[in-house]
């Protein structure tokens, strides 16, 4: 079905650098579209409808994966060699050690609550507290991913060594912030 | 080659439509009885034939228990799923089958995929009478959230009823591209399409390019079992508590005279769309007449249920195109059930504008389906649609959790590769349980397909198989996978967990009324000549192309070679050589078709515009 996987990257001739142009994106993954979509192999031979299912899925696949900013950043690590595939859930970062422990305490009380039925409005109020101060360092992950991103793409011409650090630093980075989304949606399952 | 068509396969009509030379626009094709219109009702005459559309939905009232409708709700199902249905609809299942439902029309058993089959058949005919030539290739719709199983079987149906499925395309989709053509409209669009069986909401960006329009959908949401059969029954159920309190006849809630009383209220219905009140008058067999009348207001209240369960998916689509009701430029209403005052005013409300309705809400999806055909057809395109999958694609993972690795919503076609290795020493097989669905855990999710990789025996961790996962345009899903260690490559035989598997569509291929009456051999010799016609024209056309220079003498030669060699097979009536020597054309071609998608593509990235290659 395929040969080799092809750098998302190149499919739309841009190199691997994290900050992207949307319009221009859009413009050319639409130019693509145009080209490679299997609307046009219809009446076409076995194999060309074969390479067009191919290219096309494969557009898809890289528009959607460069249009997220998240998602451009653990594909780019991907292929660069500097995240294993499925790199998710972490240990705590230790510097929020304490307040996770404190949530999970919160969320274990309100489950409790929730079956013997006392105490749930002030639970609640401290959870959502909770909820908000770990909403507030996600907005702050997000502002040092994209400085790390820009980090990044200033150093798309440095030695090895110099992006080798500036990639440790964004996996650690995405590392913590699918850690704090994970647990911001916890909670918001919770309170539901 | 013979015609194509755009068909609209809905729960309570189907239509059939074409895009007319003449004018450049689509019309849907008349039936003998004049309407376009052919009621998705199937009956088994006693003398053995099968009877369909309307003088099928007259013997709903005089034949209940050899006659079906709504069996839309049964496609790509299995048994345990519709037990709810089964309150609500009078279908006759078998119960003595235990994987795939089969419907008692009758002493004799169906599958839902072959009563679909008898109406496409029908739909086929009307359309043959109307040109009087071959009608072999359709454009199918199917609800924007039909799952892959739902999908799979209406494509099933379409090629027992003798028609090649070029597309699927999604309903709310096709009622787009129809009214992109009537309004020329450009900017974000929401579709709200309820049907007879299915609700689903569509939102779009319409694009012009220098190439073209490109119907772009962003999000879709959906419900496959809410419609305007779900009125119908709140309605039915509601005269029916009625008329035992006003009367003492009892009657069963799925014989003739409950099929009376819904033809009676439907009637009702359709009249509170244009007054404020109407009159149900019911003749029991004891000889009293129950009369009852009907507000608007009241079956407002009556429906008011129905209409609000449509909003839940309406807010999640849009959220999931990150949009505001308010965001929309133009909001179109399609479906028959969206002539109910009750929800054009809902859905106004909602996005604060004004819905279109010019066009006839029951022929706005089979208009669209002809223009995809006709678009399908000729290879030059004047507009692409780029549809979404509906429903996230998830594999089971350990503790029975799903890991989503295809999210819902991405533009297809769409893939994902995922790596597996084994677990123990000399493992031979790695299960892989594949799901669709939104939901957590494997069991709330709809099981797709299980199959087992097989693994050659080697140490624990050594064997690296990479699977790749790709639902294609109609949102069908294909497996393949790949050895990395030896590069060897296998497509995998997944068996649909709904059921039905390839031999059983073959049987009912070579039951199917078209194969009877055709030597079997014979319409494949017809196929197969057809099909070496259009790759024959595809490769003149190739190597007229200035790319084809770049072909060594060598690959021209053999080129050139198998075309003359399938052009002698087509001649004889060897349908398997005329396979064989179709075959080696398109491998003798391989390198041509690449050289000529590299061109386009890097032109495309030039952002140069070129003729067609």
């Amino acid at each position: 079905m395929q040969n080799q996987r092809t750098d998302y990257f190149a499919i739309f001739g841009l190199p691997r650098k994290l900050w992207i142009e949307m319009g221009a994106l859009e413009q050319k993954f639409l130019q693509l579209s145009w080209k490679l979509h299997p609307d046009n192999f219809v009446n076409a031979s076995e194999h060309e409808r074969e390479l067009s299912l191919r290219r096309s899925s494969e557009l898809n696949d890289a528009y959607r994966t460069l249009s997220d900013p998240v998602g451009r950043v653990e594909y780019l690590l991907g292929i660069e060699g500097a995240r294993k595939e499925g790199e998710h859930r972490q240990q705590a970062p230790p510097e929020l050690l304490e307040e996770v422990f404190e949530l999970n305490e919160s969320l274990d009380e309100l489950r409790d609550a929730k079956t013997s039925g006392g105490g749930l409005v002030a639970l609640k109020s401290r959870l959502e507290s909770a909820e908000k101060s770990f909403q507030q360092k996600l907005g702050e992950v997000d502002a040092q991913l994209q400085a790390a991103a820009c980090e990044w793409d200033d150093a798309l011409q440095s030695d090895s060594a110099t992006r080798k650090k500036i990639m440790a630093k964004l996996n650690d980075l995405l590392n913590r912030r699918s850690y704090i989304r994970n647990l911001v949606a916890n909670v918001q399952k919770e309170l539901l | 080659m013979g015609r194509i068509v755009g068909i609209d396969l809905g729960t309570t009509n189907s239509l059939v439509a074409y895009l007319d030379p003449q004018t450049g626009q689509p019309k849907c094709i008349p039936g003998p009885y004049g309407g376009t219109l052919c009621p998705s009702v199937v009956s088994l005459d006693p003398g053995g034939s099968i009877v369909v559309g309307e003088p099928a939905r007259r013997r709903l009232l005089t034949q209940p228990e050899r006659t079906i409708y709504s069996v839309k709700r049964l496609m790509g199902r299995g048994p345990a799923d519709i037990q709810d249905e089964l309150k609500l609809f009078p279908f006759r299942v078998d119960p003595s089958s235990k994987n795939v439902i089969r419907v008692k029309l009758g002493d004799k058993v169906f599958t839902p995929l072959e009563i679909s089959a008898f109406i496409l058949r029908e739909l086929k005919n009307w359309a043959e009478a109307h040109f009087g030539e071959t009608v072999d290739r359709a454009v199918v719709t199917v609800p924007a959230y039909f799952n892959d199983a739902q999908r799979q079987a209406t494509k099933d149906a379409g090629k027992i009823a003798g028609l090649e499925v070029l597309r699927l395309v999604n309903e709310p989709t096709a009622a787009a591209l129809a009214y992109g053509l009537h309004e020329k409209q450009r900017g974000k669009v929401a579709v709200y399409d309820l049907g007879g069986g299915t609700f689903d909401i569509s939102i779009l960006k319409l694009i012009s390019t220098s190439d073209g329009d490109i119907y772009q959908v962003l999000s879709t949401n959906g419900d496959t079992h809410l419609g305007g059969d779900d009125i119908d029954n709140l309605l039915q159920a509601f005269a029916h508590e009625l008329i035992l309190q006003h009367d003492e006849i009892d009657f069963s809630p799925h014989g003739e005279l409950a099929q009376e009383l819904r033809r009676a209220l439907i009637d009702v219905k359709h009249q509170l769309s244009e007054l404020e009140t109407a009159t149900l008058r019911f003749a029991s067999p004891n000889g009293k007449v129950f009369v009852h009348e009907f507000t608007r207001g009241a079956l407002d209240a009556l429906i008011r249920p129905v209409v609000d369960r449509t909003m839940g998916p309406v807010k999640q689509a849009l959220a999931d195109a990150q949009l505001k009701p308010t965001d929309l430029d133009e909001v179109v209403l399609v479906g028959g059930a969206t002539r109910t005052p009750l929800i054009r005013r809902t859905v106004r409300e909602f996005f604060g504008r004004q819905p279109h309705v010019e066009l006839n809400p029951d022929e706005v999806v089979a208009l669209g389906a002809a223009m995809q055909a006709s678009i399908l057809d000729q290879g030059v395109k004047t507009m692409l649609l780029l549809d979404v999958t509906p429903l996230s694609l998830g594999i089971e993972t350990y503790g029975g959790a799903v890991a989503k690795i295809i999210p819902r919503n991405s533009t297809i076609p769409a893939s994902a590769q995922e790596l597996y290795t084994t677990g123990v020493d000399n493992q031979t097989g790695i299960d892989i349980h594949v799901l669709q669905g939104e939901r957590e855990l494997a069991k709330d999710c709809r099981s797709l397909a299980r199959f087992t990789l097989k693994v050659p025996p080697a140490p624990a961790g050594l064997p690296r198989i990479e699977v790749k996962f790709l639902i294609d345009a109609n949102g069908i899903l294909q497996v393949g996978a790949k050895d990395l260690r030896t590069g060897d490559q296998h497509s995998i035989e997944v068996q649909p967990s709904y059921g039905i598997n390839d031999s059983e569509i073959e049987r009912m291929l070579e039951e199917s009324i078209e194969y009877a009456e055709q030597d079997f051999a014979e319409r494949q010799v017809i196929e197969a000549r057809t099909e070496s016609e259009s790759i024959l024209a595809a490769t003149a056309k190739a190597l007229a192309n200035p790319q084809s220079a770049a072909l060594s003498a060598e690959e021209r030669a053999k080129i050139e070679a198998s075309v003359a060699a399938l052009r002698e097979s087509v001649s004889g009536n060897d349908y398997k050589l005329i396979r064989k020597r179709i075959d080696e054309l398109n491998h003798a071609t391989e390198h041509l078709a690449e050289l000529l998608m590299n061109s386009a593509v890097s032109t495309a990235l030039e952002g140069r515009k070129l003729a067609e290659v």
